[in-house]
This record gives C-alpha cells, structure tokens and sequence, in this order.
C-alpha cells in the first residue's frame, strides 16, 4: 500500500482530497470539448462526466453498449454504463459492432481506460499475473472491450492508481496493446491502424506521455508537494523524465464540489480508494 | 495476370485457443428446416422453453449486460434444471458467469469480460473451468460473423496482443492491402438467451435502448428463446414495424417475464436492484455462493414465486417507481 493521498497543504496535514479524486481531475483536464471519446467502465465515466460539467459541455461520449453522445444524468450510478442514467439524452443507440466499426473507421478522438497494470511502453494488462498463462499466479476479469479502444481511438488515455507494481517493465500478459516492443513501427506492423496509441496515462501521483522515439513512458508532470524522485520511486519500471517537469495543480474547490456534490455525493467512486 | 505465390493467404499467427468451427451450408440447412416460418404460437414457461431447448454441452450466448436487459429468469432457470458442461459466452457478464460456474453448470467460457471474484478467478485458476480469450469486441463481432452466415470476419484488433495467443483467431496478410489482419471465426451458439421489453406470440420482439447485439445474437443462434416484460398483439408489431428488433422467424420460445431482467433493470420500466447486487457481491466475497443458489434458485419453483417469496412485490414497485427516464424507451 502507498502511502495516504498527498496533499497540498502543509507537512503533517491531512490531505483534503483523494487519490482517485486526482486522477479523475488530472483526466478530466485533458478531454476536450466537441471531440469523441470512448469511455470506459468506472473511473473514466466519472472523469468524463466532470469534463462535460466543466469545460468540455459538448464532449462526445460513446461507449460499448452503442450510446452516443449522452449527457448522463448525475448523481453517478455506479455499475450501468447501458443503463438509463448514463445513456441519458444521447445522440444514438446504437450498439457494440456499431459502435467499434466506427472506432475501427478512425472518428473516435479519444479512448479513456482504467487498468490494473502497465508496462514501460504502455501495454495493459488485464488478463492475468505469473510466468505461465495456464496456471495463473493471479487471475483478472479479461479485456473486455479495452482492447478495441486501445486499438482504434486516435489517443489513449490510461487511468491508474499510482502503486509500485502496477507500473512494470514488461506486463506478464498483453490484454490491449500499447507500443508492444517498442521499436519504431511496431503497432503498424502487427496490423494496428497507424497513427494511434497509448498518449497519456494519469495517476494519483503524476501524468506521463510517451517518447516519440524511444515510446517509453515518459513523465510529463507531478502533482503539487511530490518531487519527480519521489513518483518515480513509486513505479517498478523507470520512465524517461521530461526535460521540463510541469508541476500540476491538486483538484480545485469546483473540481471537487462538482465531483462531491452533483456526480457522486454517495462517495461510491471517489470516496474510497481507487481501483482500476 | 495475378502471380500465384502472391495470391496465397499467408499465415502470420494463429491463436491456440479451442471454438468450434461451423459449417456454413450445414448452418443454412439448419435454418432450412429448424426454423419455423409457420405463425404459431411459440409461448412456453421458462421451465418447458429451458427443457426443450437447452442441453448438456450447449454454447450459450445471452444479450446484454448482468445489469441491464440481461435475461436473468433463463438463466436461472438452466441453473435450476442443472444442465452441465455448457460453454458459456462472457460477452459482459458480472453475475451469470459465477452463478453458472459455482452451481457447476459450466465448464468452459468465452472470456470478453469474466466477471469478478474469487469464485471465477479460483475456478480459472484450478482449471475447473477452460477459459479462451477473447474481447468483447470480437466475440460481438464472431456473432456477426454467425448471424451473416459466413465462416469468419475480419478485424484489426486482437493484433500485437497476447490475447490473439489465447484466442482462436488467425493472422493472415490480407490479399489486398498486404497489411496484417486478424480474422475471427463465426460463432453460431447451439442457444441464443435474449430478453426484450415485447414480443408477440409469435416471437417478433422490441428492444429499447443501446445494446450489444440483440439481432445478431438471435440470427447466429441455432435456438433461440425470447423472455419479454410484456407480451403485445401482432397487430401492434405491424402497425410499428421500425421498432421491431427481431423478427419471429428467428426465435424458437417466448417466454412471458415481468421482471424477467431482475435483478438488473430493464430500461425504462424498472431499475437494477443495487441492495440486491450488493447482496450477491457480499455473499460472493464470503463464499456464500452455495447460499446465494439456495436462495433465489433452488428453494424456489420458478422466477414468480422467487420474485414473490424472495424478493417481494413492495421492492419490486420500489423498482418501477425508480425507472423515473422514459424517453426513448417506448
């Protein structure tokens, strides 16, 4: 376990917001408006509900299940993403093949994803853990739809609890891939559509990019009060540094009373640890 | 002239992952000769539609999620009649896989989305239960590949993933770009579980609101049984024909089923039942699973009486009254 959030205020004093509150602003901060993106299930649909609710009114969601472009009724209904509350006022139903072939065809900007474990060249690992696939160490839920939306959106967003071994060299299983070896081309040589690839990943602590070249993550920015050193500690893999490390601000007073207050004031998602 | 070499299908990967292959013109008999195209009444009881039509070693695919328009009285009633060794689609299911799996039912799943919990990732983990990877995506787009009738699909995803090891697709260079493309093979499910807001007798069924793939479900599917809120008049389906989802020919049963999606919601009529959810979650993360089945499956007759004696009529207008978004669902 990590230690608890950090905070901006003071040495000693209690954080007054936490991690999965920073890692849905971080997120939230990089939707745009009028853009598509794909969402997935939890902490995305949060971060993209607060985008709407603040800078980004006509960000155009879509999601598995065919909706698109709904403006989901808040409070936040944890667990339907088909359901009526987050398919509210869409543009569309429509439905999985649907929704992925127009993915495939290249109109979705964006694809926003949780996942339990990531490599250094972004590779997402949802499947499993240990050295041999038919005796698991551990086992996960599967891809689900990640696969298709780290495949076909044009920039991938990745969503993460900031801890030590989610962050690893090399993931045990590719469930979505990312920049797979890492040498030049090496989405397009599998067959992948050129042109797309893990962009972001945001976590409780930090927000990283990848190198053009090498496609190693690299960290772009740390959250207020943490030092580059301290974040990096934090990740079994070791990411290239940014020549300039931004310093990003910690959730704002109406960053936190739009989450706290109109999205999720049962506390269901961002009152409790994040988990991807 | 079209040099020879260059016209052959090159093999770049192959998955290793188990499905079972379709013949197309043995499938187009079946539709042939299976699929009534008589008007006959085809309404059963989930218990005579479950006993007729679904057997030992079936692949069973359902639409669409465990919280929302999930055929949840077929599934129960298969646990009930404990059927065995079914090889189970998990297209997005949190709930059906672990019931299925923990009251022995299933043997091996089509992983999309497994569900969560130890019961599942123990079973996974023992090799009690055959797992082969896919996504959701694929396996929705294997439907398709079923409902046109033909032996596979193409698509790019799957590509540069360990998942593509564990699946059953191929890699091939495609003919006409040169580029590599994954291929995935049909799935033509022995049963095909999809529950509508209406259908008539007859087996005509609406739909409303996003959705996986309720058509192609239905059209790759060797038997299909429909449960529905609401059984409506013919007339009504004719006097509408744009919001008819899936035309009677296809579906072999119609089972009438208020709250047949329970204890997900079926949207706009009643909400999921997140204190029943909860409930499951709990009982699953304690290893009360057996409980669970005791409870709402094998101490109970059929889905009214547990609707009645388990879940109550109060709780169950408490649910409609909650379904306060109409639009778009009727």
């Amino acid at each position: 376990m990590s230690q608890a959030s950090p905070g901006p205020g003071p040495r000693g004093s209690a954080p007054d917001h936490t991690e999965t509150e920073v890692m849905i602003a971080l997120c939230a901060r990089l939707l745009e408006d009028q853009r598509t993106a794909f969402i997935g299930f939890g902490m995305p649909q949060v971060a993209a509900i607060l985008a709407q609710r603040l800078h980004a009114p006509h960000l155009v969601q879509v999601f598995e299940f065919g909706a698109i472009g709904p403006i989901p009724l808040t409070p936040f209904v944890r667990n339907t993403m088909g359901g009526p509350a987050n398919c509210y006022r869409s543009l569309a139903w429509t439905n999985m093949n649907t929704i992925f072939a127009q993915a495939q065809l290249g109109l979705i900007d964006y694809g926003v994803l949780g996942a339990t474990q990531i490599d250094l060249y972004g590779n997402i690992n949802s499947t499993m853990l240990g050295e041999d696939y038919r005796r698991p160490a551990r086992r996960f839920p599967g891809a689900g739809g990640a696969t298709e939306v780290a495949s076909y959106c044009w920039r991938t967003i990745v969503i993460m609890l900031h801890e030590r071994r989610r962050f690893v060299p090399r993931v045990d299983f590719v469930s979505s891939p990312g920049y797979l070896d890492g040498t030049p081309g090496a989405r397009e040589r599998a067959g992948l559509p050129a042109g797309t690839g893990p962009w972001r990943i945001v976590t409780s602590k930090a927000l990283f990019g990848f190198d053009e070249e090498s496609k190693k993550i690299t960290l772009l920015g740390v959250l207020r009060g943490l030092s580059p050193e301290q974040v990096l500690a934090e990740m079994e893999c070791k990411p290239l540094v940014a020549a300039r490390v931004e310093e990003l601000d910690p959730p704002t007073a109406r960053e936190l009373a739009i989450l706290r207050e109109e999205i999720d004031p049962a506390g269901t998602i961002i009152g409790r640890r994040g988990k991807a | 002239m079209t040099n020879p070499e260059q016209s052959v299908l090159r093999l770049l990967a192959e998955g290793e992952g188990e499905f079972r292959l379709t013949d197309p013109d043995d499938l187009r008999a079946w539709m042939r000769d299976r699929k009534r195209r008589e008007f006959v009444d085809k309404t059963a009881t989930a218990r005579e539609a479950v006993a007729r039509l679904v057997a030992d070693g079936d692949y069973v695919s359902f639409d669409f999620s465990s919280y929302t328009r999930g055929p949840q009285i077929l599934i129960r009633e298969i646990i009930r009649q404990r059927r065995k060794d079914l090889w189970y689609c998990a297209k997005f299911t949190l709930m059906e896989s672990t019931l299925l799996v923990a009251a022995g039912c299933c043997s091996r799943i089509d992983v999309g989305f497994l569900g969560l919990g130890d019961t599942l990732n123990r079973a996974v983990e023992e090799g009690r239960v055959q797992v082969t990877e896919w996504t959701n995506g694929t396996l929705t787009l294997r439907h398709l590949a079923g409902a046109m009738g033909l032996p596979f699909l193409p698509t790019r995803a799957l590509l540069g993933t360990d998942t593509l090891r564990y699946s059953g697709a191929r890699v091939v260079e495609d003919l006409f770009t040169g580029k590599p493309i994954a291929l995935v093979p049909a799935v033509n499910p022995d049963v095909g579980l999809i529950h509508v807001h209406q259908a008539d007798i007859y087996g005509n069924a609406r739909c409303f609101g996003p959705g996986v793939s309720p058509l192609e479900t239905a059209m790759a599917s060797r038997k299909v049984i429909i449960s529905a809120d609401e059984i409506i008049d013919p007339e009504d389906i004719r006097k509408d024909p744009g919001r008819t989802t899936i035309p009677y020919y296809l579906v072999d049963a119609v089972v009438y089923a208020p709250f047949g999606a329970y204890p997900g919601g079926l949207p706009g009529a009643y909400e999921m039942d997140h204190e029943h959810f909860a409930e499951f979650f709990a009982s699953e993360r304690r290893g009360g699973i057996r409980e669970y089945l005791e409870r709402y499956i094998f101490s109970v007759e059929f889905h009214e009486e547990m609707l009645e004696r388990r879940v109550g009529l109060a709780r169950l207008a408490e649910l409609r009254r909650r379904a306060v978004i109409k639009e778009g669902y009727r």
